[in-house]
């Protein structure tokens, strides 16, 4: 039982976090290697936050996204400022990310708060569960929703489908993306601020570039412009390592493959342009309830 | 004469070596339907970017309804009421065709972003009368029956209306239309002579269009003027009428007299 909640709880935070880089990349077109320094930037400070400064879980993860979040301007404003687009962008994410991870590497305290640098910040209180990482999940995925399918989400859609005919059109391009990023970096710190609440741990080997590529992999296997593509290969990313353990050493082969294959025959993603939508629900309610109804009136 | 609604004065910009406009100066009362025309490489669209921004001018001054919009970022002057279309359209290709002409209403949009997590009502008021908007504009260039189909899966004829109205969207008072009969056969033309003379007359915008196919200039322009530009220069001005029997244009541009009838 231990060993499945583990998975859970693991492909939850993985869940929260490619949602992160699917309105980043999946929505607005801005490809990112990045995320691994914004669950890092969110995971420590919201295990800061719980551990020195006693703050509520809860309270300490929305902390941590809000650092994160905020901290993802120092790359947006003067990326998005100078147009950095596509490769250049991802390369920048990269950079920024890194040093994230260096910088902690090499900060053994901060004033009395001792992170341990490379040996990692220990004793984190332990608060993440399989019901908090399912509650997380569903909230995540109800406001990301909520945000895609809004004036501002098909904003960035737009932008990722015709940046200048977008911006000819009004739409501001600088704001647009720096609230895509906002939310994306939110998103990857609360996934650092479970994770560290999981492990009770937390080490700067955890933020490497393996960890986004495996994000940004969940969203390009996923699909573009979907939410539930992602989810689910985020999910089976964590889960498909744990099956096939005796082939580890082969999981980046694999992936890499699949990668091309993905890119070859289907470029937009396994569930690329599907939105989640419940209308197939609403069509068989619909269904059931007018049979229901006329029924009655027959009778 | 501070009621022109656009007043573009010696504007010129140069590529390099290639000055690909010249000390251009327009002047257009709110209203008016003006054609831009041209050879290949005369510097039409050029002129449209430098409106709107796309292009920076090297010299010159270009002031929107008594105001200077040099240097304004193309959506700040797309939210004062300058729109286009392209030259090679660029819709959301895969966007539906309902969703490319909302996004020109809510490019800036109406709600806070707190709302767009949480839809209140009175976001969700707001999504409804965008909705009945952008439904009303694709009735008025007949896509109503396409609203729900890709934008990249409509015929090409269907594009440019699209695209004209998801430029009528954002609701501007100049319009600018680079070629919009591009590509079209006569038929395809008469209908879309009849949609921009309808679109001019009931949304009182004032317009200024680029085009080859001379029917369609000499048509909508009867009541107005057509500027002519050769090789960055104007080289004239004036009603459908005097263009043709203009000997520099004529010389420039539509070829020797007697082919012409």
């Amino acid at each position: 039982m231990g060993y499945i909640n583990t998975i859970i709880i693991l492909g939850g935070i993985n869940i929260i976090a490619a949602l992160g880089v699917a309105i980043l990349t999946g929505y607005t077109g801005l490809f990112t290697i990045g995320h691994a320094g914004f669950m890092a930037l969110g995971g420590y400070m919201s295990a800061i936050m719980a551990k020195e400064f006693n703050v509520p879980f809860p309270i300490a993860i929305l902390i941590g996204g809000t650092f994160a979040g905020l901290c993802s301007f120092i790359i947006g404003y003067p990326a998005f400022r100078s147009q950095l687009r596509g490769d250049y962008f991802a390369i920048a994410t990269l950079g920024f990310s890194e040093s994230i991870r260096l910088l902690l590497n090499n900060t053994k305290t901060i004033g009395s708060i001792k992170l341990g640098g490379a040996f990692g910040y220990m004793a984190i209180p332990n608060h993440t569960t399989v019901l908090v990482v399912v509650i997380a999940v569903i909230l995540s995925l109800f406001f990301m929703h909520m945000f895609v399918t809004s004036q501002y989400g098909k904003n960035c859609i737009a932008v990722s489908q015709d940046e200048v005919a977008a911006q000819m059109m009004g739409v501001n391009l600088l704001k647009t993306k720096m609230i895509a990023l906002f939310i994306s970096a939110f998103y990857a710190g609360v996934a650092g601020g479970l994770m560290a609440f999981y492990f009770a741990y937390l080490s700067p080997s955890f933020f490497t570039i393996t960890k986004s590529s495996d994000l940004l992999a969940a969203v390009v296997f996923g699909g573009i412009q979907s939410l539930i593509g992602p989810v689910i290969t985020a999910f089976i990313l964590v889960l498909f390592p744990e099956l096939l353990r005796s082939f580890a050493e082969w999981r980046l082969i694999i992936y890499g493959f699949l990668f091309v294959i993905v890119m070859i025959f289907r470029p937009q993603g396994l569930l690329g342009y599907v939105e989640m939508n419940f209308e197939f629900a609403r069509v068989w309610w619909n269904k059931m309830f007018r049979r229901k109804q006329s029924g009655t009136q027959e009778g | 004469m501070s009621e022109e609604i656009l007043n573009i004065k010696n504007l010129t910009v140069d590529f390099g070596g290639v000055r690909a406009v010249n000390n251009v100066s327009i002047a257009l009362q709110p209203g008016e339907f003006v054609g831009l025309i041209g050879p290949n490489g005369a510097g039409k669209t050029t002129i449209l970017n430098l409106i709107t921004n796309a292009i920076k001018p090297t010299s010159g001054e270009i002031n929107f309804k008594g105001q200077s919009i040099l240097g304004k970022s193309p959506d700040r002057i797309c939210q004062l009421g300058i729109s286009r279309t392209f030259q090679n359209i660029r819709l959301f290709p895969q966007m539906t065709a309902y969703e490319n002409v909302e996004l020109g209403f809510h490019s800036e949009p109406h709600y806070s972003l707190a709302e767009a997590f949480i839809r209140t009502p009175h976001a969700r008021k707001i999504e409804i009368d965008t909705r009945k908007k952008a439904m009303e504009l694709l009735e008025i260039v007949n896509l109503k029956e396409h609203s729900h189909a890709r934008a990249s899966s409509l015929p090409y004829g269907l594009q440019r209306r699209l695209e004209m109205a998801r430029a009528m969207a954002t609701s501007p008072e100049l319009l600018l239309l680079d070629e919009p009969a591009a590509g079209m056969n006569d038929d395809e033309c008469n209908d879309l002579v009849q949609l921009i003379r309808q679109i001019h007359t009931s949304m009182k915008y004032t317009i200024i269009m680029i085009e080859h196919h001379m029917n369609v200039v000499m048509d909508l322009c009867r009541d107005s003027r057509i500027y002519v530009l050769n090789l960055g220069s104007l080289l004239a001005v004036g009603s459908p009428t005097e263009i043709q029997n203009n000997p520099d244009v004529i010389r420039a541009y539509l070829g020797e007299r007697k082919q012409h009838d």
